[in-house]
């Protein structure tokens, strides 16, 4: 079970999607979040969904995959609708019952946040469809980089993160080959109360911190063996740079943020 | 008289049921008889590792049957639970399975986890404590102080311990030195002397399994491509070859010699027999 496990869900491709600078990618998703929320009226969602399921198919992600994001939050989608539709009141009622009722509003409202939902989490994950865990990681580290004026590490918060995911699936299989070693010696991981499990992980835990430590001190080893000082005057193998296509980007992603508030305006607003 | 290990057709898929679905070991037959020592032998990713996880039961397998000592193994939990004990099995690198706080207790985690009474369990890690060379002083001690030889041996004693009746070597001698690894492979010849139990090594060192194997499994792309005894198997070198194995330097260079025309036998496997035979071959010539 403990194979499925996956840290990051990068989806190799060569799209726009995937070309587009880190840097960029992580601004703009955060732009489009922030006018997700801008959105008042049906009309300017409407536009945000259509960006939304045309940067899909630019990314030419399967939309399995995507479909698959969203998955775990349909009980959060469900208990959100559910609660919208029966607190929020207003307009026509379509349903009455003893303490219940059902009105346009509620309907509309419940809609609405559920588009809007789905809309972060489909914009999000493709952030990290397209674009690997490492390249996200160096994104932050230029973009945090003007923090040094105030004695941030942002380089080495930037290596420590890299390297912590860089060990998430050695540490998986590590996890697995001790469990099997355990089991071979008649380890019973699978009953018990509470108690006795979490008594039946001593065995796994420990020699996985024993291994994690020597792994630890086996890297800054060899980190040092090359020289290794910090981000003091290194330089990059893969220089960022900011292309024609990441320029494009922007503009559609302002035209967009402006399309939304002119339907603002002029429309009349669900929330 | 069941054999120790059956195995009936026996296939075991990786991520089953997506694309990437592929058969780590397919259509597995073979049988090891009681009291035998075998090497499985095989490329990496060949399936040798997959398919000894079958043998105590930490894999399901997708089709096939695995009986120990003519029962399904996975027939019910308990039997499941028992095949754990009967057939005890040492993963490479043993060494970082070791978590107690002392050797004595970590020697003693196995038998402990098969119920036995606190007399019995005592009586078993001496015992196996004394054979892998654990010296009674450091039974005390935590495992994480010994050296990386001493900490093997003690993984490996806690294997021992649960007294299994096949046991199970993934890799015995990887990461030790020629001396650490000799003294293991009589470790291994002198326990099976001893217990009379049946022994499987799984290696990809052609020399370690002709000294000590009676019989010799070669796996390649998940399925078992020979089995038979040594001279069997390592007669057909180019066979070998063409599975990336390679037959031992020393038969190498006894069939250089024979090339030749020198007149020495050609199942030579251990670099002692051939020293054995050249040692006589002078003898001869000296006493012309």
């Amino acid at each position: 079970m403990i194979r499925e496990i996956t840290i990051g869900q990068y989806y190799p491709g060569k799209s726009v999607l995937h070309r587009l600078d880190p840097r960029m990618k992580l601004v703009l998703t955060f732009a489009l979040i922030v006018v997700i929320f801008l959105c008042k009226s049906f009309l300017s969602l409407g536009l945000i969904a259509l960006a939304t399921v045309g940067a899909a198919a630019l990314s030419k992600v399967p939309p399995k995959m995507i479909l698959k994001s969203l998955k775990p939050i349909v009980i959060i989608l469900i208990f959100t609708a559910i609660l919208n539709i029966f607190y929020t009141q207003g307009g026509k009622t379509y349903f009455e019952w003893w303490e219940i009722s059902i009105t346009e509003k509620g309907v509309n409202t419940a809609i609405f946040t559920m588009i809007r939902i789905v809309c972060l989490v489909v914009i999000s994950s493709l952030l990290t469809y397209t674009t690997t865990p490492t390249m996200l990681t160096d994104a932050i580290e230029r973009l945090l980089s003007p923090l040094k004026v105030f004695k941030i590490k942002v380089h080495t918060l930037a290596m420590m993160m890299t390297l912590a995911l860089r060990f998430i699936p050695t540490l998986i299989e590590e996890i697995d080959r001790i469990m099997n070693a355990q089991k071979a010696r008649g380890a019973d991981l699978e009953t018990g109360g509470i108690i006795q499990r979490a008594k039946a992980l001593v065995p796994i835990f420990i020699p996985l911190m024993v291994s994690s430590f020597r792994r630890a001190y086996e890297l800054a080893f060899a980190m040092t063996c090359r020289c290794y000082t910090g981000g003091e005057g290194r330089t990059r193998m893969k220089q960022m740079k900011l292309a024609g296509r990441d320029f494009a980007a922007l503009f559609v992603c302002v035209a967009l943020t402006a399309g939304v508030i002119v339907l603002n305006i002029f429309f009349e607003a669900v929330i | 008289m069941s054999y120790a290990i059956e195995a009936v057709n026996l296939t075991h898929y990786y991520s089953k049921g997506t694309i990437q679905q592929v058969a780590a070991i397919e259509n597995i037959n073979l049988q090891i008889n009681k009291g035998e020592l075998v090497g499985i032998i095989g490329h990496t990713g060949s399936g040798k590792s997959t398919l000894i996880s079958h043998f105590n039961g930490l894999l399901k397998p997708d089709s096939g049957k695995i009986l120990v000592d003519g029962v399904d193994i996975h027939k019910d939990k308990e039997t499941l639970r028992q095949s754990r004990f009967k057939v005890g099995l040492c993963f490479q690198y043993p060494e970082y399975q070791l978590f107690e706080e002392t050797v004595y207790k970590d020697i003693a985690f196995g038998p402990k986890n098969m119920k036995l009474s606190e007399s019995e369990i005592k009586e078993r890690v001496f015992r196996a404590a004394a054979f892998v060379g654990v010296k009674p002083e450091h039974m005390e001690k935590s495992p994480f102080d010994l050296s990386g030889g001493e900490k093997r041996r003690v993984a490996i004693a806690g294997v021992m311990s649960m007294e299994p009746e096949v046991l199970i070597f993934d890799e015995p001698a990887a990461g030790l030195d020629p001396r650490g690894r000799k003294a293991l492979i009589n470790l291994i010849k002198e326990y099976r002397k001893q217990t009379g139990s049946t022994v499987i090594i799984v290696s990809h060192s052609m020399e370690d399994i002709a000294e000590m194997a009676d019989k010799v499994i070669v796996m390649n792309k998940s399925s078992v491509a020979m089995q038979g005894t040594v001279d069997e198997v390592y007669s057909r070198g180019d066979e070998l070859r063409s599975m990336g194995l390679n037959v031992p330097e020393i038969t190498e260079i006894f069939a250089k010699l024979r090339a030749k025309g020198i007149d020495v036998p050609a199942n030579v496997y251990t670099v002692e027999q051939g020293a054995e035979i050249l040692r006589n071959l002078m003898g001869k010539g000296a006493a012309k």
